[in-house]
């Protein structure tokens, strides 16, 4: 298992663990089993900034490195979430 | 009290005709455009001041409807009702303790099913609801259509779709009239469920029992009823199962499929946003981009301003003429001059620094920039233990402290807000220079300076270590370590000047009062005789002692500190006619003053436009002091007293408008504490300073 901060921009993940206590980060929608990409890193390398369904959010290192994520394939540029074709 | 869920509010009551004003609040995420719609709503109605018993900013507006008068309140953004932030906790608070006639639930069209999240929480509440699908354009920019009937359907609840910037809202009214009370969709995962069905004993209502099981703390709970929810979630955690985690599941997976029922994806065009981010947020650009936007920032509210700063200076000249002409007793006329116009007038200098101010930060927040300085920042403020966002008031407290700590209302978390609004006192605003450059000039001519930038970088540092002091002493838990990044926007220009508009007038009610009973006091004790004697020679000789040990023995410097706390800039002025004697009210003729102000407003007006071409030059001009000041002064004190005397100007309470403005930022007591502070350290570091210089 790795923590999100050991991914970089381009890397997808699935969230597997996350403390319980961390209600910011799950209400931001950083919960178990949502997929994440990772976007950016700030000039000085922390924060990060990744991307959760349609938002985009900036996390600490320090936070990042209590996320427990699989890693997923690299992200095609652009990729959107997965959504049900039009009916 | 009455309680929501216990006692639902009658739906017909939003039908009947009363002449009892509504409140409807409007709930939602951060940047879903509560803002906007209230403006869009209500129009020049907004007003903004704090939410009671807090510093946090409350926005409102008043709707005549007929023969109902609505109060549209604008909750602070929150993500959930289970508190991780002060803001969210009032949220919880308002809609628990004072349950609102009706909640408008805005959510972000473009973000939805995360907006759904909330939505399904504040369903468990039994308030009538109305859903106000927001940003529809933008979800549209990113390829979703929206099926507002389906949304209808699925949830049960009437559903408005609105462009609130463009002023698309007429829809929201006509579903506002069929509000009602939700039923709640969310089928929670079993462990879940049972526990709730076993509190209904003693919480009957699902939505309370589901926050109090995911850890709510301040809920109107008896003590049988908390005990009941101890025990079920210690049962819960024995099964390995946490009760929040499990309230998130059921939610989101509602939440998807109510998504995947009412939005349909139209082709994939890339988002802007993410197109920009890379620039404006890259490696080594970010920062430049960063420091330009701070400067620019600056340079907008201080330079477009000045003239108008200038101009209601004049407007004061010109009325103390005036009233210097008029047939009234001296002491009557210097009254109205230096006591009641100078006191207005000190209040209105500040007007066109905070609308600018507002403006701008206003431009900045709400088209997504700040959260990005934010993002730049931030790593280089982790070690004063502050957020990125605390950047921009610190350094617009070198500009004027007073609109600087206004800015801080930008953080989000009030323990933040609490320690730079703390900090930006000792930052060396404009209104300092001229006492360093006199002082510098005359005391140390070859070092001027370096000793003038030497002040500029002890006040920085005096407040970075408040700050970061203060973070150790009030160590909270404050979760601050992720937020959201807004998407790029184009704030409606109106939305920008109302909000400004609003916020500075807020400052003039809030602010003016204690402003202008401390310019009358001053001028009491100048003007106002007392036992033959002047108070103010009499006070500045009894403080004298006090200031023996830092090197400053002349009681007209002593003297001078004291209007100082009214305003830095009248330290020079006061230090001239004490040193120099004194001037008299020039009496001005009536069409003389209004010449004299037409030609303040063509200056002021020009002063503008030239402000606007020169945006992104410096211009570092130092006041020249007449001399004979400069002789007196130097026979008045030592190079070391005098260092001794700029350090303490540089740290003690800037001005009695800054102390109003952190009366208002971070409450009475703080304000209070703070003064004591600045006078301490100003006077522990100026005898320090006596003694560096031999």
């Amino acid at each position: 298992m790795l923590s999100l901060a050991q991914l970089s921009p381009g890397h997808r993940a699935r969230i597997l663990q996350i403390p319980p206590e961390k209600k910011r980060l799950l209400a931001l929608g950083l919960r178990p089993g949502a997929v994440v990409e990772i976007l950016l890193k700030a000039p000085l390398g922390d924060p990060l900034e990744v991307r959760a369904g349609e938002a985009y959010l900036l996390v600490r290192r320090a936070e990042a490195k209590g996320i427990l994520v699989e890693a997923l394939s690299v992200a095609e540029p652009h990729e959107l979430p997965p959504v049900r074709p039009t009916r | 009290m009455n309680c929501p869920r216990c006692d639902p509010p009658d739906n017909a009551a939003l039908e009947a005709p009363s002449t009892r004003t509504k409140r409807w609040a409007l709930v939602g995420g951060p940047n879903t455009g509560k803002s906007s719609l209230i403006n869009a709503l209500a129009g020049s109605q907004l007003s903004v001041g704090n939410w009671p018993g807090t510093t946090l900013e409350r926005l409102s507006a008043r709707l005549d409807l007929g023969p109902t008068q609505v109060e549209l309140v604008d909750l602070p953004g929150t993500y959930s009702l289970l508190a991780t932030s002060p803001e969210e906790a009032l949220v919880a608070r308002e809609l628990l303790q004072h349950p609102p006639d009706l909640v408008l639930n805005v959510l972000d069209a473009g973000n939805l099913e995360r907006s759904l999240v909330l939505t399904l929480e504040l369903m468990e509440l039994g308030l009538p609801m109305v859903l106000v699908v927001n940003l529809l354009d933008e979800a549209e920019a990113k390829g979703l259509k929206i099926d507002l009937e389906a949304l209808e359907e699925a949830l049960g609840l009437p559903v408005a779709g609105t462009v609130a910037s463009r002023g698309q809202v007429a829809a929201v009214l006509p579903k506002a009239k069929e509000a009602r009370i939700p039923s709640p969709k969310v089928r929670y995962p079993e462990p879940l469920e049972k526990a709730v069905d076993h509190l209904a004993p003693w919480i009957p209502n699902r939505g309370l029992a589901l926050l109090a099981l995911m850890g709510e703390e301040n809920l109107p709970l008896s003590q049988e009823a908390l005990e009941a929810v101890q025990r079920a979630r210690e049962s819960l955690k024995r099964m390995g199962h946490d009760p929040y985690l499990l309230a998130l599941e059921g939610r989101y997976q509602k939440a998807r499929e109510v998504y995947e029922r009412a939005v349909h994806r139209q082709g994939s065009p890339a988002p802007l946003t993410e197109r920009l981010d890379r620039l404006v947020l890259h490696p080594l650009l970010g920062l430049p981009l960063f420091l330009l936007a701070l400067f620019l920032t600056f340079r907008f509210t201080f330079a477009l301003s000045a003239p108008w700063v200038d101009f209601i200076g004049r407007t004061q000249e010109v009325l103390a003429g005036w009233s210097g002409a008029l047939p009234l007793p001296p002491l009557l006329r210097s009254f109205l001059a230096e006591g009641l116009v100078a006191g207005v007038g000190t209040v209105l200098a500040f007007t066109p620094i905070l609308f600018l101010l507002y403006l701008a930060l206003a431009f900045l927040e709400l088209s997504g920039f700040l959260a990005r300085m934010a993002f730049v920042a931030d790593r280089a403020m982790q070690w004063a233990g502050l957020p990125g966002k605390a950047f921009i008031p610190l350094v617009l407290g070198f500009g004027c402290n007073v609109p600087a700590i206004y800015a801080t209302r930008a953080l989000s978390h009030p323990l933040d807000r609490l320690r730079v609004a703390l900090a930006i006192p000792f930052l060396a605003c404009g209104a300092r220079l001229p006492v360093f450059t006199l002082f510098a000039f005359v005391f140390f001519p070859q070092q001027a300076p370096l000793v003038v930038f030497g002040l500029y970088l002890l006040g920085l540092l005096v407040g970075l270590l408040t700050a970061f002091l203060l973070g150790r002493v009030l160590r909270a838990d404050r979760g601050e370590g992720a937020m959201e990044l807004p998407p790029y926007r184009f704030p409606p220009l109106r939305l920008l000047l109302r909000l400004s508009s609003a916020r500075t007038g807020s400052f003039v009610q809030g602010a003016g009062g204690p402003i202008l009973l401390a310019v009358l006091a001053i001028w009491g004790l100048l003007h106002i005789p007392l036992l033959g004697q002047s108070p103010y020679a009499l006070l500045a000789q009894g403080l004298t002692p006090l200031f023996r040990p830092l090197g400053v023995e002349d009681w007209r410097l002593v003297g001078a500190l004291i209007p100082g706390f009214v305003a830095k800039e009248v330290v020079v002025g006061t230090l001239g006619v004490s040193f120099l004697g004194g001037e008299t009210l020039a009496p001005m003729g009536l069409w003389e003053g209004l010449r004299n102000l037409g030609e303040g407003l063509v200056q002021a007006t020009q002063g503008t436009l030239q402000g606007l071409t020169s945006l992104l030059t410096v211009n570092l001009s130092l006041t020249p002091e007449p001399t004979p000041l400069q002789a007196a002064l130097k026979e008045a004190a030592s190079p070391s007293g005098a260092l001794a005397y700029l350090v303490f100007v540089l740290l003690y309470t800037p001005c009695v408008s800054t102390l109003a403005a952190l009366r208002q930022v971070v409450g009475p007591r703080w304000s209070a504490l703070a003064v004591g502070y600045q006078l301490s350290v100003a006077y522990l570091l100026a005898l320090l300073a006596h003694r560096v210089v031999p």
